[in-house]
C-alpha cells in the first residue's frame, strides 16, 4: 500500500512526454499554404465584388464566402472571452447566431461599397500559438494603400481567418473590449449584450436593403 | 480672484463626481473587466467623447467632406508629408531621450533632406532612399522609460489619450521648429494655419474608418478605447523592431566565424 502514491506518480511521469507532445500533434499552417489561401481567398472575394451581379446577388455571395474562410466560430468564442462562463447554454447559442449574421453583414457592407479594389500578398509569417500572419497591401480607388495582415489558423484540417490586423489593431480584440464594455456597463448582463447585438442585427439589415 | 480660486476646485469636484463605481470584487467577470478596462474617470471621459462627436459632426467632418472634394489623394499626401516633415526635430529629441541612436539619425536625415531635396517638406524623398518615418513623441519616450499608461483620458477637442500621454501636449508645442524663431504675428498664423489643415487631412483619411466604426460598434467609445491603446502599443513594438544597430565600416568589425 505504501507504494500507491509512487505508483501514481511514476505513472504521472510516464504521461509527461504524451501532455509534452499533445500541443505538436495539432497541424500548424505552414505558411506557404497560409500565403495560398489568402491569395485564393482573397480573388475570390474579389470576383465577386468587381463582378457583374446586382448588389443583392453580390451580398448573399459573399456571406457565403465569409462563412466559408473565416473562422467564425472561433472567433465568437474569443470576442465573448471570459463570458463564455458566465453565460446560459441558450445564451451562448444565440449569441453564436446573432455573431454569425453581424460578421457577415459588417464584412460585406464594408466590401460592397468599394468597387475597384485590389490587393497584393507581401509575405507571410509564423506567429507563436501555431498561427500564421499574411501580411497583404490593399488599394482602393481614392484612398492611400493599406497594409492589412491576416491571421490563419488550422481549424479542424483547413485553413480559416481568425483575425484581420491593420496598423497593429487587431480586430478580434477590438471587439472583445466593444462587447465586453456593453456588458459591464449593464451591470455584468450578458442579456445586456444579445439585445445590443439584436438592434444591431436590425439596423445594418436596414441600410443593407 | 475667488473666481481663480474657485475654478480647480470646481474641476476637482467634477472629476470626483465623475469617477466610476467599480464592481464588488466577489462578482470576479465583472470586477476583472472593470480593472482590464483601467477607465476609472469613464463618466467624464464619456461627457467629452460625446461633446467632441458633436462637434465633429457639425464641424469637423463637414469641412473634411468639403475638402475631399476639392483635393485629391495626391495633395492630401503632401500635406501630410509637410506636416510630418515639421515633426522631425521632436521625433529626434524623443529618440535621443530614449537612446535610440539609430531611430535619432534617420530623423535628422529626413528632416535635412525633406527639408531641403523635398522642397520643405512637400515631398518624401529620404523615404525612398531608405529613411521612412517611425513615430515617436514624449508619451512613448516615457513608455521607454517604464512609465505605465495610466487610467485612459478622453480629452475635449484632443480625444483619446492617457494620463502618461497627455504630457505631450506641451512637450510637443515647445519642440516644434515654429517654436524657435521670435513669436510673430506671421510665425501665429502660419502655426493656425499649418495646425487647421493637417487636422483636416487627417478626419479626411479617416472618414470611412471613423464612419464605419461608428456604424458597426456597440460601444464606438469603448471600441475608440480599445483602439487607442493597440495602437500605442504597437507603435512602442515598432521603434523597438526599427531600432537596428549595426556597426560602421571605419569601425574594427569582429572577427568572421
Amino acid at each position: 500500500m505504501a507504494n500507491t502514491p509512487r505508483r501514481v506518480m511514476l505513472g504521472a511521469l510516464a504521461l509527461l512526454p504524451a501532455l509534452a507532445l499533445a500541443p505538436l500533434a495539432r497541424a500548424d499552417v505552414s505558411t506557404s499554404a497560409a500565403s495560398a489561401f489568402i491569395t485564393q481567398a482573397g480573388n475570390q472575394l474579389l470576383g465577386v465584388i468587381n463582378g457583374p451581379d446586382s448588389t443583392a446577388q453580390k451580398a448573399a455571395a459573399l456571406r457565403g464566402i465569409v462563412e466559408n474562410i473565416v473562422a467564425v466560430d472561433q472567433v465568437g468564442q474569443f470576442v465573448l472571452g471570459r463570458y463564455t462562463n458566465v453565460a446560459t447554454p441558450a445564451q451562448k447559442t444565440e449569441y453564436m447566431q446573432l455573431f454569425h449574421d453581424l460578421l457577415a453583414y459588417n464584412i460585406t457592407a464594408q466590401i460592397r461599397a468599394d468597387k475597384g479594389i485590389t490587393f497584393k500578398v507581401n509575405n507571410a509569417q509564423a506567429q507563436p500559438g501555431g498561427t500564421v500572419i499574411v501580411d497583404t497591401t490593399v488599394n482602393r480607388p481614392s484612398a492611400a494603400p493599406t497594409d492589412v495582415g491576416w491571421v490563419v489558423q488550422d481549424v479542424s484540417g483547413s485553413p480559416k481567418i481568425v483575425d484581420v490586423v491593420v496598423e497593429g489593431t487587431s480586430l478580434r480584440v477590438t471587439e472583445r473590449s466593444d462587447y465586453a464594455s456593453v456588458i459591464v456597463s449593464n451591470g455584468g448582463q450578458v442579456s445586456a449584450l444579445l439585445a445590443a447585438m439584436q438592434k444591431q442585427v436590425a439596423h445594418v439589415k436596414s441600410l443593407s436593403q | 480672484m475667488v473666481l481663480k480660486k474657485t475654478v480647480p476646485f470646481l474641476m476637482l469636484g467634477a472629476l470626483l463626481a465623475g469617477c466610476a463605481t467599480p464592481p464588488p470584487q466577489s462578482d470576479t467577470a465583472a470586477y476583472q473587466a472593470y480593472q482590464e478596462q483601467n477607465d476609472p474617470l469613464q463618466p467624464t471621459n464619456r461627457v467629452f467623447y460625446k461633446v467632441n462627436d458633436v462637434l465633429d459632426n457639425n464641424v469637423l467632418k463637414p469641412v473634411a467632406i468639403g475638402y475631399k472634394d476639392i483635393t485629391t489623394t495626391g495633395f492630401r499626401q503632401h500635406v501630410d508629408d509637410f506636416a510630418t516633415n515639421l515633426g522631425e526635430p521632436a521625433r529626434l529629441v524623443n529618440f535621443m531621450m530614449e537612446g535610440k541612436s539609430r531611430l535619432a539619425g534617420t530623423a535628422l536625415v529626413r528632416f535635412l533632406m525633406n527639408s531641403t531635396v523635398g522642397i520643405g517638406g512637400i515631398f518624401d524623398p529620404a523615404t525612398s532612399v531608405g529613411y521612412p518615418e517611425t513615430n515617436t513623441d514624449f508619451g512613448l519616450t516615457l513608455a521607454d522609460w517604464g512609465v505605465g499608461e495610466g487610467p485612459y483620458l478622453y480629452l475635449p477637442l484632443l480625444g483619446p489619450s492617457d494620463v502618461r500621454d497627455a504630457t505631450n501636449i506641451p512637450i510637443e508645442f515647445l519642440l516644434t521648429p515654429t517654436a524657435a524663431p521670435p513669436a510673430s504675428t506671421g510665425l501665429s498664423v502660419f502655426s493656425y494655419s499649418e495646425t487647421g489643415l493637417s487636422l483636416v487631412n487627417t478626419r479626411t483619411d479617416l472618414l470611412g474608418p471613423i464612419d464605419q466604426i461608428k456604424e458597426t460598434a456597440l460601444d464606438p467609445y469603448a471600441t475608440f478605447r480599445s483602439l487607442y491603446r493597440q495602437n500605442r502599443a504597437s507603435q512602442l513594438k515598432q521603434i523597438e523592431k526599427r531600432n537596428v544597430l549595426t556597426t560602421p565600416d571605419w569601425y574594427p568589425q569582429p572577427a568572421q566565424k
